[in-house]
């Protein structure tokens, strides 16, 4: 007979498995799906019962995937870049100077983060039309950079206020550091670990986001990945299609698949760095 | 306070940041009350004031209400049964087992995939006939069961509610199991000498201690449920009729489609009055509670 221990080990281990399975039962039907030739129309639930890359050349061809993900790729690299500059930055003042002020802007960044993006659509394009900023296809970076804010000022602002010691700075001050030396050689390389954070659940939406860019990029080949997902919209009602609809869903969640399940583990910790010490 | 090091002068490093929120983001908010008193199409530059028509039209309509309703029974749901999974999955993850980080995986993964393709995704899971529900209950004998979920008016708002719930499972239950394992071992223990039952370790013990994940995941998932559009658009188009509509996809709808944009305004207004009040009682009360416990 098994000890009490174990038995509750292996029912912990039944309950998991039977979440995992129902969690991921779409996904594993839609991989099976995409390894089928395209007019395979048999019931997806006979998993795998076909093992062809037909249907991903085809989608791959129809989402013209190189140029999407590249498009992808420079939309994200780029806002990320300044989304760590300037919400770093700005969270220094707001950690380090307790003054009314300091507490206003800490609140009216904030606060963004309870407004929908699609609220401030229109008078934004109207706003982009009249100061002359072109509308093309970096212009979604503007509001990517814009809608990061509130939450990475909230997240850097939290870990300089408990993670970085006034101390260091006053040494460095004493040593006669001005404050932008200080802040640059100092305090912002001790930010790594937010900085993870931030480019990892900001990176993540932003490469995911179909709403701004589908509004500003109207060029096919302009596209990053989610919105060369909208030409297949239709798609989904059809099921002579659903070969190729899958395998086009599974290669646009790839790159970020790919890129968790190498940074595992700063994935899971970028998650937690603000909730815990937040 | 004012010291030799942390000096006012610093406020200067805040002014990028602040120019970009206040051109993209304060001003247009700002932009959208003048807007909601005019009759403005959002296309044609010309425009005349009306007063407050909008408003009147907006609470004389049935959309309001409507849209009012699902989106709170989109916030509740979302919040309450997504919470609660979460947390049921973050207790059975913490559990003393082999492979968690493994499982622990299996649960995020949904959350890396686009509301587009997680749309995509669902479409064929709730489509009548052959989609995958309809085809499993096929399959084990189970016929006569209605199951066209977006095409009902009863099943819809649920139905994508539940997609959104699968979505964003993974990131509540990682908070929830950075918060549990922050609960310190010799406070179990003590609770456990204490004589304190599996039940009691939970209720007194492990959830007050995890009072700042809860308040996170619920303000979280409050903001998300109240701003909620993703679904509406790509799955059923805030139908079948107006079953899905929710106060966003509405005034997305009011704008865009029917070129309303002083109206659609107004209805912007009127949600973003709606979510900080709510947003702020939540936020409010959490806090206290954390405090207290």
């Amino acid at each position: 007979m098994t000890s009490a221990p174990a038995v509750k080990r292996s029912l912990t281990h039944i309950a998991l498995l039977a979440l995992v399975f129902l969690n991921l039962v779409p996904l594993i039907i839609v991989l099976s799906s995409s390894l089928r030739s395209p007019k395979n129309m048999t019931d997806p639930l006979n998993w795998f019962n076909e093992f062809t890359f037909a249907s991903f050349r085809s989608a791959f061809t129809r989402m013209h995937f190189p140029t999407a993900l590249w498009n992808s790729v420079v939309l994200t690299g780029v806002s990320v870049v300044f989304v760590v500059l300037l919400a770093a930055m700005a969270a220094y003042p707001m950690a380090r100077i307790r003054s009314r002020l300091s507490k206003f802007l800490y609140i009216f960044f904030l606060s963004g983060l309870v407004v929908p993006g699609q609220m401030v659509l229109i008078p934004i394009i109207q706003m982009i039309k009249s100061v002359g900023i072109p509308m093309n296809q970096y212009t979604p970076i503007l509001m990517f950079i814009t809608c990061s804010l509130p939450f990475s000022t909230f997240l850097y602002t939290g870990f300089i206020r408990s993670g970085v010691p006034e101390e260091l700075e006053e040494a460095a001050h004493i040593d006669g550091a001005g404050m932008f030396r200080r802040y640059w050689q100092i305090v912002f390389p001790l930010l790594l670990p937010v900085t993870v954070s931030v480019v990892i659940t900001q990176g993540v939406w932003i490469w995911n986001d179909y709403f701004f860019n589908m509004v500003f990029i109207t060029k096919t080949l302009a596209a990053p990945l989610p919105v060369a997902m909208l030409g297949f919209l239709g798609d989904q009602q059809n099921p002579a299609q659903w070969n190729v609809l899958f395998a086009a869903c599974i290669l646009c969640a790839l790159p970020l698949l790919i890129a968790f399940l190498a940074l595992q583990k700063y994935f899971v910790g970028g998650m937690t760095v603000g909730a815990v010490k937040g | 306070m004012n010291s030799a090091v942390m000096k006012k002068t610093m406020f200067w490093f805040v002014l990028p940041a602040l120019l970009f929120y206040c051109l993209f983001w304060v001003f247009p908010i700002l932009k959208l009350f003048q807007y909601s008193i005019t009759d403005y199409n959002g296309y044609v530059q010309k425009f005349s004031y009306v007063g407050l028509d909008n408003f009147k039209t907006l609470f004389h309509e049935e959309i309001l209400g409507l849209s009012i309703r699902n989106t709170l029974i989109y916030t509740f749901v979302t919040v309450i049964l997504g919470n609660i999974v979460a947390l049921a999955i973050a207790f059975l993850l913490n559990a003393n087992i082999r492979a968690k980080g493994l499982y622990r995986s299996a649960f995020y993964i949904p959350t890396l995939f686009s509301a587009i393709v997680v749309g995509f995704i669902w479409s064929y899971v709730y489509m009548p006939d052959e989609g995958l529900i309809a085809s499993f209950l096929h399959k084990i004998g189970i016929n006569g069961i209605d199951t066209n979920f977006l095409g009902s008016y009863d099943k819809a708002l649920y139905s994508i509610i539940a997609v959104d719930i699968w979505k964003n499972i993974g990131t509540s239950t990682i908070i929830f199991l950075a918060g549990l394992q922050t609960v310190p071992t010799d406070l179990i223990e003590a609770g456990k000498i204490d004589g304190a039952g599996r039940w009691k370790l939970v209720r007194y013990i492990k959830i007050p201690l995890l009072a700042t994940s809860v308040t996170i995941n619920v303000t979280l998932s409050v903001i998300n449920g109240l701003k909620a559009f993703d679904y509406p658009f790509v799955m059923t188009n805030g139908g079948p009729g107006t079953s899905t509509n929710t106060l966003i996809y509405a005034m997305y709808k009011m704008a865009f489609t029917d070129q309303l944009f002083g109206k659609a305004s107004a209805l912007g207004i009127i949600s973003f009055a709606l979510i900080i009040v709510i947003t702020a009682a939540f936020v409010f009360t959490l806090n206290r509670r954390e405090i207290s416990a």
